[in-house]
């Protein structure tokens, strides 16, 4: 027999943990304990579990890097989802996105991409709403990270503009040690562990982790409409497997949202439509990277003195990992004559590991420019090196082949590399785009003149933001949720993440993800009587998330640097 | 030093397969045609220096990582562990991914590596012998020929390739086998400048000032 809940939420990222939280307010409301419930294939991480290294051990417990065929995905592994790991650009997507056309006959052509009831204006109170919880705040020019900085003059020089990066991030308890990318140790970075999530749980919602959702069935016994069987994973202890146990279990509920991302959600599906017959054939398809084109810049100290009068660099390591990025690309290219030729350049730090990416500057190129020699003298200059995140229009390219025997990719081992099920073949228009942001970023050093550009040569994509695969549409035919989120054909079944999302965003991810799932939970509250939920009281009005440390350590702040710079410094001269 | 035992555990384990099982595992890569026009000379890697192959694989290994990211002769890794004396070639005066211990990432249980290995070993040797010698014995230009093979992406194997490559730029990049790794544990954070583990953040870590001209208000278009 399964145990029973109202709502059953897949995955405890941004979709979810909003979901759990805006659901939990409703029955709070209606003077109800939630009957809520929230699975994680992953393992729960208070923030005081993060550690700031790379190390391979570290990284099997926190990501999945997803090997497909064609693209790498970086992907958040535990209880909180992509959001303990985010660099915590927090930023609305323009209008342009939303009214974007797809030129490719199999989708019209030139079909508007989102359902007409999504556009910028419907969203910006739903923005509004998640950068309050989210706490997303504008660094002023005294908080900009050197790097970017560095990249914010350098634009300047090139006669461009720059613009300062909101972020969900406490300033004034973030120690800018550019270690976001492991899960912030102190805290200060606005993960949904640390609101969401935390006052869902605090409100009553059960959160349970290490259970990965293996497939979906509908219920005969109304007003329940699903049963999810879930497989327990071995996530814990001093040397977890984690592969499945061989335990599972069976959740029925009313409602069911799906929230396991674009990696997670499609796998789920597939895998459940002998039982689900009529999902619409688009699901796995249209996977995007949110138009993710990676680049790095190395700059020329002296000339960093001379031409900017700035007090050198050699600091990369320092700071928030993003804090500037140019619209230059992007304004002034309104109308859908425009569609797939914008994009945005963000400077942005993803961690050491992409240093694998870079070409080495190699003459003549040609050959693979990624190793050898050249390369590691390239790495050594790596402290006046930045990256630059192009996000640019490209056209979803990515397709799930199959559903692995479980979960949402192959874990061949405990370790941090999965394997998935998908491609990703990108077409003229991506290629394009990511060449015409190479060509921006090239461009912009030439008139410079402040270093050399490195171009990203590995064969396939990398990526962190994978989209798509349960695309929003106006119809099945299209698409596998609608502009509520909901998928065409099975009442109460909600894809609430950035597997709903159709297009690139032009801008990081994790607001828009934010905001669509604030759209979603106020709909399905509006009408949570359709589904068996509590009655919505008269005057309901949705709060904001507390914000939840538990138990922390408070940072110490460096007063100089002193004595690391200098550090740095003697091993340049021993290694110059 | 327990996992590199471990390795070499696995090493005398994948010495004691037949040069049958070598080649079958090769062969289901993919990798067939390209060892069996090898053979002759194969065969005389398997037989001749089978007693060998526990130092000899790992020394490939070493060697294969010392080619994508070169470093100084050195004779012990960050951690104490040993480096064959072949294996850097010592074209480059600063450390590299052979120091940074990638070898015990290749023989990391979390890698999972070692399915590639024998394969991965097997078109190396193969695309080694018809430049006149093992890998390992070849100077660092022949290295480079063959690495640029393999790694080309006309070469159906290239994908098991890149795996291998990974792991030498894990190990330098990410000090993979280095929990909390800082500029002052690991060769690598020394040559890149990168301090790593910084729990105490950084004061200075801002220009101060504004350096460019803004377009939006808030920070995101309209």
């Amino acid at each position: 027999m399964p145990e029973r809940f109202d709502v059953c939420i897949v995955g405890s990222g941004f979709g979810g943990s909003i979901a759990a939280f805006r659901l939990a307010e409703l029955y709070r409301a209606a003077g109800e304990t939630p009957s809520i419930l929230v699975l994680d294939h992953g393992p729960r991480h208070q923030h005081t579990d993060f550690r700031q290294s790379m190390d391979v051990e570290n990284l099997s417990g926190i990501y999945g890097l997803i090997q497909g065929e064609g693209v790498q995905i970086v992907v958040g592994n535990g209880v909180g989802g992509g959001s303990n790991f985010y660099l915590a650009a927090s930023l609305r997507s323009p209008t342009e996105t939303f009214e974007r056309g797809d030129h490719r006959p199999e989708d019209g052509p030139d079909r508007r991409m989102w359902p007409q009831e999504i556009t910028r204006a419907t969203l910006d109170p739903f923005y509004a709403r998640a950068e309050q919880a989210l706490r997303v705040q504008r660094p002023t020019w005294k908080q900009v990270a050197k790097s970017g900085g560095l990249w914010a003059a350098t634009l300047d020089r090139a006669g461009h503009t720059c613009d300062r990066v909101p972020l969900a991030i406490d300033l004034g308890r973030c120690i800018q040690a550019k270690w976001c990318h492991t899960g912030c140790i102190y805290g200060a970075k606005n993960s949904v562990i640390t609101n969401y999530l935390a006052s869902a749980e605090e409100m009553g919602v059960e959160v349970r982790p290490n259970l990965e959702a293996e497939l979906i069935v509908e219920s005969q016994a109304q007003p329940y409409r699903y049963v999810v069987t879930a497989w327990e994973l071995d996530n814990e202890g001093p040397e977890p497997t984690r592969q499945p146990t061989g335990r599972s279990s069976e959740v029925e509920c009313k409602v069911l949202i799906l929230a396991a991302g674009a990696m997670g959600n499609s796998p789920l599906l597939m895998r459940s439509r002998p039982a689900l017959p009529s999902l619409s054939g688009q699901v796995g398809r249209h996977v995007g990277i949110n138009g993710d084109h990676i680049a790095a810049i190395e700059y020329d100290e002296q000339k960093v003195k001379e031409l900017l009068r700035l007090p050198g660099f050699g600091q990369t390591y320092k700071g928030n990992h993003i804090t500037t990025m140019t619209y230059d690309y992007w304004v002034g290219k309104s109308g859908n004559e425009w569609d797939g030729t914008r994009f945005t350049l963000q400077e942005i730090f993803l961690s050491t590991l992409p240093h694998i990416l870079y070409d080495d500057g190699r003459v003549p190129s040609g050959e693979p420019s990624w190793w050898g020699i050249q390369k590691k003298q390239a790495l050594s200059a790596f402290n006046n090196q930045i990256e630059i995140l192009a996000m640019v229009e490209d056209t979803n390219d990515g397709e799930f082949l199959a559903a692995p025997p479980s979960g949402g990719a192959i874990r061949p081992n405990a370790g941090p590399l999965w394997v998935g099920t998908f491609n990703y073949s990108p077409s003229e228009q991506t290629v394009r785009a990511g060449e015409a942001a190479d060509a921006a970023i090239a461009e912009v050093l030439g008139k410079a003149g402040l270093g050399r550009f490195m171009k990203c040569t590995f064969r396939s994509a990398n990526a962190a933001h994978p989209v798509g695969g349960c695309r929003m549409a106006e119809s099945k035919e299209l698409g596998v949720v609608d502009h509520q989120n909901e998928v065409f054909g099975y009442p109460g079944m909600f894809c609430v993440d950035s597997s709903s999302i159709p297009t690139s965003l032009g801008v990081n991810p994790s607001l828009t993800v934010s905001a669509l799932a604030e759209r979603a939970c106020q709909l399905l509250i509006e009408r949570s009587t359709d589904y068996g939920l509590p009655v919505k009281p008269a005057g309901f009005t949705p709060g904001v998330p507390g914000v939840h440390l538990g138990p922390h350590t408070e940072p110490v702040r460096r007063t100089s640097d002193k004595p690391i710079d200098e550090k740095v410094r003697h091993y340049e001269d021993v290694y110059p | 030093m327990e996992q590199l035992r471990q390795g070499a555990d696995r090493g005398r384990f994948a010495a004691l397969l037949s040069r049958r099982e070598v080649l079958q595992r090769a062969t289901a890569l993919g990798l067939g045609a390209l060892v069996t026009s090898a053979l002759p000379a194969a065969e005389h890697i398997f037989v001749s220096e089978a007693a060998a192959a526990v130092q000899l694989s790992d020394a490939t290994l070493q060697a294969f990582a010392d080619t994508m990211l070169p470093g100084r002769k050195a004779l012990t890794t960050d951690l104490g562990n040993e480096i064959h004396p072949l294996a850097i070639a010592g074209v480059d005066g600063e450390p590299g991914a052979v120091e940074a211990d990638a070898l015990l990432l290749y023989h990391d249980a979390l890698i999972g590596f070692d399915a590639l290995e024998a394969p991965f070993l097997a078109e190396l040797s193969a695309r080694s012998l018809t430049r006149g010698a093992a890998f390992l014995n070849l100077v660092f230009e022949k290295r480079v020929e063959v690495c640029l093979e393999g790694l080309a992406p006309s070469n159906p194997t290239v994908l098991v390739w890149e795996a291998a490559a990974a792991v030498p730029f894990t190990a330098f990049l990410a000090a993979g086998e280095q929990p909390g790794a800082t500029i002052d544990t690991s060769s690598a954070y020394q040559v890149m400048g990168y301090p790593g583990a910084a729990p105490d953040g950084y004061a200075e870590f801002s220009y101060k000032r504004r350096l460019a001209t803004e377009l939006t208000k808030h920070g995101y278009l309209p």
